[in-house]
C-alpha cells in the first residue's frame, strides 16, 4: 500500500497543487469575471516564496504566507481596472498580465536569476500539508458559496442586468472574487515552489494558464467540486496516455471539446443537477401517488 | 386621505444620437394603486422602464422616488432603495432551482456583513434561514411550492413568469415595475395574475404596469398613461383614455 502511494506521490502532489490553481480560476469565473490571471498570481507567489527562502533566508512558512499576500495585493490592485472591462477583454488583459510577468521574471536577472530559475528550494510541502491546505480551501469556498455572496455571484455570472435590478452591486463582488483568486493563485504557486526544489519562468507561463482554465471548464464553475474534478482528470489523463507520447494532448483536446459541446456546465455541475432532478422527480411522483 | 406619490417623472427625455426615444414625459405612480403605461410597439415604454431603473441615463428631466431625486443613482443602488421589476422576456438564472431564484430577491435585505457571509458566521446563517422561510411563503402564495426544487428552465413560461414575480416581491419593493407581465398568457392565466397584482397594490405597493393587452389593462389599472413615438398623448381613467380619439388613432394607425 505504502509502495503504491510512493510510486504515485508526485502525481498526487501535482493534482493537489493544481487543485489550488483551478480553484483560483474557479472563483473568478463563478463571479462572472473572465480572468486568466491565475498563472500570473502563481508566478508571484512562487517566485516571492522562493526568493524569500533562498536569498533572504526566511523560514518557509513565513515566506509562503508572504508570497500569498503579495499575490493577493497585486490582484486587489488589478480589480478596479479589470471591473471596467467585460468578457473577452478581461481575458486578453489578464493574459497580457501573465506574459508581462513571465518576461519580467526572465529578464530581471539580479532578482530572479533569469532563465536559470531558482533552485535549492527546500521541499517542505509534503502531500499531507497539501491535503490539509486543499481541504481548508474547499471548506472555505463551499461556505462562501452557500450564503448570499455565492448566490449573488451566480446571478452576476448569468445576467448582470438582472443582478443590478436585484440591488446586487457588481464591482464589490467581482473584486472580492478576484482577490480570493489572487490569494489562491499565490498560495498554489508557493506550494508549487516548495514542492519541486526548483522553479523557472516557463513553469508559470501559458501552459499553467491553459491548464487551470481547462480544469475549471471541464469540472464546472458553480460547485467547488468542479475544479477539483477538473484537476484530477486533467493531471491523470496525460499520465494514462503517456504511451502515446505527444499525441496524448490530442486526447486532452478532444475530451475538452466534447465536454464543452455536451456538458457546457462542466462535469460536476451537470452531475449535481441530474441528481437533484432525480430526487425532485421521485418526490413529486411519490406525492402524486399519495394523492391518487 | 391623499395617497403618496412614490414615483414621479418630471419632463423626462432620452435621445439616442439626436433621435428622441422618450420625449418630455411627466407621470406619477401612486402607492396602493396600479398605474398603466400603454402604447403601440416602439412607443418607448421599455426605455421609460430602463430610465426609471437607472439602466439608461436621462438626457433631460428628473426622476423622483418618494420625493427624492434619484436621476443620477446607479442601477443597483436604485434597486436597493426599493424598486423591483420584472422583464419583458423572462430573465432568471436558468440552471438554479425555483427556490434559489426567489432567494436572490432578498439580497437588498441582507444585514449580515460581507465577513459574516464569507465565513458563514451565525448571523449569516440565521439570516439565510429567515429568508428561506419568507421565500416559502411566497411560493405558497403563487401556488409554486411543489416546484421549489425544480430547475427554473425546466418549467413552463407561465411558471417562469411567476418565479420572476416572486423574486421581485422578495425585494419588498415600494415600487414594482411590471414589463408586459401577461404577454403570451391566456385570459385565465392573465386574470389570476391580475388578482395577485391587485393584492400587491392593496398592500401599499406602487405598481407601474407596462402592457399591450388593452383588455387586461383596463380591467386592473386605476389610471392610464398612453405613450406614442416617445410622447405622452393621453392620460386619465381607463374608460376615458381608451375612447380618446388620439389613442385610437395611435393604435389603429389611422391618419
Amino acid at each position: 500500500m505504502m509502495d503504491l502511494f510512493l510510486a504515485y506521490e508526485a502525481t498526487v502532489d501535482h493534482i493537489l497543487v493544481y487543485a489550488l490553481l483551478a480553484m483560483s480560476q474557479y472563483i473568478v469565473m463563478r463571479g462572472g469575471t473572465f480572468s486568466v490571471g491565475t498563472a500570473g498570481f502563481a508566478a508571484i507567489g512562487g517566485y516571492g516564496t522562493a526568493i524569500l527562502i533562498t536569498r533572504a533566508g526566511w523560514p518557509p512558512a513565513a515566506a509562503i504566507a508572504a508570497g500569498t499576500i503579495i499575490a493577493m495585493a497585486v490582484s486587489a490592485v488589478m480589480a478596479l481596472p479589470l471591473s471596467r472591462l467585460r468578457g473577452v477583454f478581461q481575458a486578453v488583459a489578464t493574459m497580457a498580465f501573465v506574459q508581462v510577468l513571465v518576461t519580467v521574471i526572465l529578464n530581471w536577472d539580479s532578482l530572479t536569476r533569469g532563465a536559470l530559475g531558482i533552485s535549492g528550494i527546500p521541499k517542505v510541502v509534503t502531500t499531507g500539508w497539501l491535503l490539509l491546505i486543499v481541504a481548508v480551501v474547499v471548506v472555505f469556498l463551499h461556505v462562501l458559496g452557500r450564503f448570499s455572496i455565492g448566490k449573488a455571484m451566480d446571478v452576476i455570472r448569468e445576467d448582470e442586468t438582472v443582478a443590478v435590478s436585484l440591488g446586487i452591486r457588481v464591482i464589490p463582488h467581482q473584486a472580492l472574487s478576484l482577490v480570493i483568486s489572487g490569494a489562491l493563485g499565490g498560495l498554489g504557486g508557493a506550494m508549487f515552489a516548495c514542492n519541486s526544489y526548483a522553479i523557472t519562468a516557463e513553469d508559470f507561463g501559458f501552459g499553467m494558464l491553459n491548464n487551470a482554465l481547462a480544469m475549471t471548464v471541464l469540472g464546472g464553475r458553480k460547485s467547488v467540486w468542479g475544479p477539483l474534478i477538473g484537476a484530477v482528470v486533467l493531471v491523470i489523463l496525460p499520465e494514462v496516455f503517456r504511451p502515446f507520447a505527444e499525441y496524448r494532448y490530442v486526447f486532452q483536446g478532444a475530451l475538452l471539446m466534447l465536454v464543452i459541446i455536451y456538458l457546457p456546465n462542466g462535469v460536476a455541475d451537470t452531475l449535481f443537477a441530474a441528481i437533484r432532478e432525480r430526487r425532485v422527480r421521485s418526490s413529486t411522483s411519490a406525492a402524486a401517488a399519495r394523492t391518487s | 386621505m391623499t395617497t403618496p406619490d412614490v414615483l414621479q417623472l418630471e419632463g423626462v427625455s432620452r435621445h439616442f444620437g439626436g433621435v428622441p426615444a422618450v420625449d418630455n414625459v411627466s407621470m406619477t405612480v401612486r402607492a396602493g394603486a396600479i398605474t398603466g403605461l400603454i402604447g403601440p410597439n416602439g412607443a418607448g415604454k421599455t426605455t421609460v422602464v430602463n430610465l426609471v431603473m437607472g439602466l439608461l441615463h436621462l438626457s433631460e428631466g428628473r426622476v423622483l422616488l418618494s420625493g427624492r431625486d434619484v436621476s443620477r443613482l446607479e442601477a443597483a443602488d436604485l434597486a436597493r432603495s426599493g424598486v423591483a421589476r420584472t422583464f419583458q422576456n423572462v430573465r432568471l438564472v436558468p440552471n438554479d432551482t425555483v427556490l434559489d431564484n426567489v432567494l436572490s430577491g432578498f439580497h437588498r435585505h441582507q444585514t449580515a456583513g460581507m465577513f459574516a457571509n464569507v465565513f458563514g458566521l451565525p448571523s449569516a446563517r440565521a439570516e439565510a434561514k429567515r429568508h428561506m422561510a419568507e421565500a416559502r411563503v411566497l411560493l405558497e402564495r403563487f401556488q409554486m411550492t411543489q416546484f421549489a426544487g425544480h430547475r427554473a428552465s425546466a418549467l413552463s413560461y407561465g411558471h417562469q413568469r411567476r418565479i420572476e414575480m416572486m423574486r421581485a416581491l422578495a425585494m419588498k419593493p415600494q415600487l414594482l415595475l411590471l414589463d408586459e407581465p401577461v404577454a403570451g398568457m391566456n385570459d385565465t392565466e392573465a386574470a389570476s395574475l391580475g388578482t395577485i397584482f391587485k393584492e400587491i397594490a392593496a398592500e401599499g405597493v406602487a405598481v407601474l404596469l407596462i402592457e399591450h393587452n388593452m383588455r387586461f389593462v383596463s380591467s386592473i389599472c386605476s389610471y392610464l398613461y398612453v405613450l406614442s413615438s416617445g410622447r405622452l398623448i393621453s392620460e386619465g381613467l381607463p374608460g376615458a383614455v381608451l375612447k380618446d380619439q388620439k389613442v385610437v388613432e395611435a393604435y389603429l394607425g389611422a391618419a
